[in-house]
């Protein structure tokens, strides 16, 4: 599904070269929910990025459901993130001005499609995340937990092949942290969506089908 | 889209007050400057109502003692001779103080059927008067003669004057009283012709409303100009020799000859140095909106940057990260602009300052279009500059 060979991100300043990543190569299949694993500044998110073709790889090929992203055009990558990766991120990145209906329709409002279907599709995604009484409020009448299962809500709402999640218990406790992985393992095991997720804890990356660690920006394991 | 902006903005609408107002108070004061313009630049369109080029106004002050009015009618008579004999003198003619471009007015009412009409310029004039002005008759005749003997005293009004009291009637016959009040009515003046409204404080002053009155016998006492009308070639030497001429036959008087075309420039720049002021005042203002809308919107772009790279994870183009800034701007400013324009609406409807509605229109107008495109430009930079973020980076900071 996910084909990384020998990715390397190097950020450049004037006067200093960081090695973010250093020749990751990584083969993900259909279906399968893959953990990333290692300390702060290993390069993690960042391989997370560049999966999520929101940053590009200094060297090296991607190729995310069989097809090449190196020549995309920036019209090009935004459709195929909209049509087949779902984000889930640490801090939510929920609009606070807008309600949870409206949230959870935001990428719905980049593709074709009636005002009527969108909001179908959106309630459908809150119901699977147990949030259908929750349509009206705003984010800031929510708990993180709840959040959260909006963000999901977000990534699941129009229906890709991947979801990418950057550390999404990161900010909870461990009960809602266990509430959000098993939405996420539901995801995985019954709609057959394939997950990578990036995270800090031990025991939530070792429900995961396989774990990758990373330290200085290789792959140790 | 439109439904989804149109929600955030309104649930933003705290926030977006201040820039709404920001845009309103903008436009107010665009449309204040806008409906100036326009005044002047349709006056400007305006046709003058007579030839100012080749005519000088002599002023004197009326110092002949005379025993009778007929020794006085003698010596001016005897004037107007003399100065019709210069070789470049075509048509003279007395007049009140009251000439074109000068800064005397002398304003009373007529009344038509009880109603009446304020603010009409009053000017008494002789029969040579058209021929020296090269006024314009609309309908009727000029003045002549056969005036003195008439029941009714004639008069002849200004094409202004005769829209407002007859609209598309004609005027030529009617009976008018010179008052502001019913009974003043019996002091009945007959109408005996129309012309083209002169524009006496210049090209950016209207015409006005005007009524001319025939010089009689006893007029010599109180008028105070002479309009002379020269031939096109006529040079300083000719000046000085009519000036010769007018202060050797008015010894105790102060003469002193001004061009009408000068005069004109002067009164014109009485005029527009207001204008100028206030366009420099308005621009300024603009400037000054123009960079706080501009610092308004960089800011919030930058407070939205979290936003903004969520938008592009999930399928927005860096344009259309752009184009949605932009737009925002835009629906903000037409939300500003319905409010400003239902209060800018009111001029017209309640007839305030007593200008043409057409006026505030074009005024409104102007001020809509002025206010969307530099809305649109000083949005123009910091959507670019959205569209620019770098969805990873954005993301990582919030």
């Amino acid at each position: 599904m996910i084909s990384l060979q020998n990715i390397e991100k190097v950020y450049r300043t004037n006067t200093v070269e960081t090695l973010a990543l250093n020749s990751i190569s990584l083969d993900i299949a259909k279906g399968e929910f893959l953990s990333i694993m290692g300390p702060s500044g290993c390069g993690k998110s960042t391989l997370l990025n560049i999966m999520g073709l929101l940053d590009q790889p200094s060297k090296g090929a991607i190729k995310i459901a069989d097809q090449k992203t190196d020549h995309l055009s920036d019209k090009q990558l935004a459709n195929f993130r909209n049509q087949k990766l779902g984000f889930i991120f640490q801090s939510y990145h929920l609009i606070n001005d807008l309600q949870v209906l409206d949230n959870v329709e935001l990428p719905l409002l980049y593709r074709s499609g009636s005002a009527k279907e969108r909001r179908k599709l959106a309630t459908e995604a809150l119901e699977k995340v147990g949030l259908a009484n929750r349509i009206k409020h705003f984010p800031n009448q929510l708990s993180g937990g709840q959040k959260q299962r909006v963000a999901i809500a977000r990534a699941i709402v129009g229906r890709p092949e991947i979801i990418l999640a950057d550390e999404p218990t990161g900010n909870l406790d461990s009960a809602m942290g266990n509430e959000i992985m098993d939405i996420l393992m539901q995801l995985n095991q019954k709609d057959g969506t394939t997950i990578v997720m990036v995270t800090h804890d031990e025991n939530m990356a070792h429900k995961t089908h396989r774990l990758v660690r990373l330290f200085d920006g290789s792959q140790v394991q | 889209m439109f439904k989804h902006l149109f929600k955030l903005i309104w649930n933003k609408k705290k926030q977006n007050f201040l820039l709404m107002s920001e845009m309103l108070f903008s436009f107010l004061v665009l449309f204040a400057v806008f409906t100036l313009l326009v005044y002047y630049y349709n006056n400007y369109k305006k046709p003058m109502g007579f030839e100012y080029k080749n005519v000088w106004v002599v002023n004197y002050n009326n110092a002949y003692k005379a025993t009778n009015t007929d020794s006085l009618t003698q010596f001016y008579e005897t004037l107007r001779q003399n100065l019709k004999a210069l070789p470049d003198v075509k048509e003279i003619s007395f007049c009140s103080d009251n000439v074109p471009f000068s800064q005397n007015t002398w304003q009373g009412s007529v009344n038509y059927k009880g109603n009446p009409v304020g603010g009409v310029n009053q000017y008494t004039v002789e029969d040579s008067y058209k021929n020296t002005m090269t006024a314009e008759l609309l309908e009727g005749r000029w003045f002549n003669k056969g005036d003195v003997a008439a029941k009714n005293r004639p008069i002849i009004i200004s094409s202004d004057l005769k829209e407002k009291l007859f609209g598309n009637e004609r005027a030529v016959g009617k009976l008018v009283g010179d008052g502001d009040q019913p009974g003043h009515d019996k002091n009945a003046m007959k109408i005996i012709g129309v012309i083209q409204g002169v524009k006496a404080k210049g090209d950016y002053a209207p015409a006005g409303y005007a009524v001319y009155h025939r010089t009689d016998t006893g007029s010599f006492h109180s008028l105070g100009k002479i309009m002379v009308q020269v031939t096109p070639g006529a040079t300083a030497a000719f000046e000085a020799r009519l000036y010769k001429t007018l202060a050797n036959y008015m010894k105790d008087s102060n003469v002193e000859i001004e061009h009408l075309t000068s005069k004109r420039k002067d009164i014109n720049y009485f005029t527009l140095v207001p204008m100028i002021v206030l366009l420099i005042v308005g621009g300024f203002l603009v400037i000054n909106v123009a960079l706080g809308l501009f610092g308004v919107l960089w800011y919030n772009i930058n407070k939205r940057r979290g936003e903004i790279g969520l938008r592009r994870a999930v399928g927005a183009t860096g344009n259309s990260v752009s184009s949605q800034l932009i737009t925002e701007s835009m629906i903000l400013a037409t939300l500003s602009l319905i409010l400003g324009t239902f209060f800018a609406i009111q001029f017209p409807l309640l007839n305030v300052f007593d200008l043409p509605a057409s006026i505030y229109i074009v005024a409104i107008f102007c001020s809509i279009g002025f206010i969307y495109v530099l809305v649109f430009l000083c949005s123009l930079y910091p959507g670019k500059q959205a569209a620019a973020i770098y969805p990873a980076v954005a993301l990582h900071e919030e």
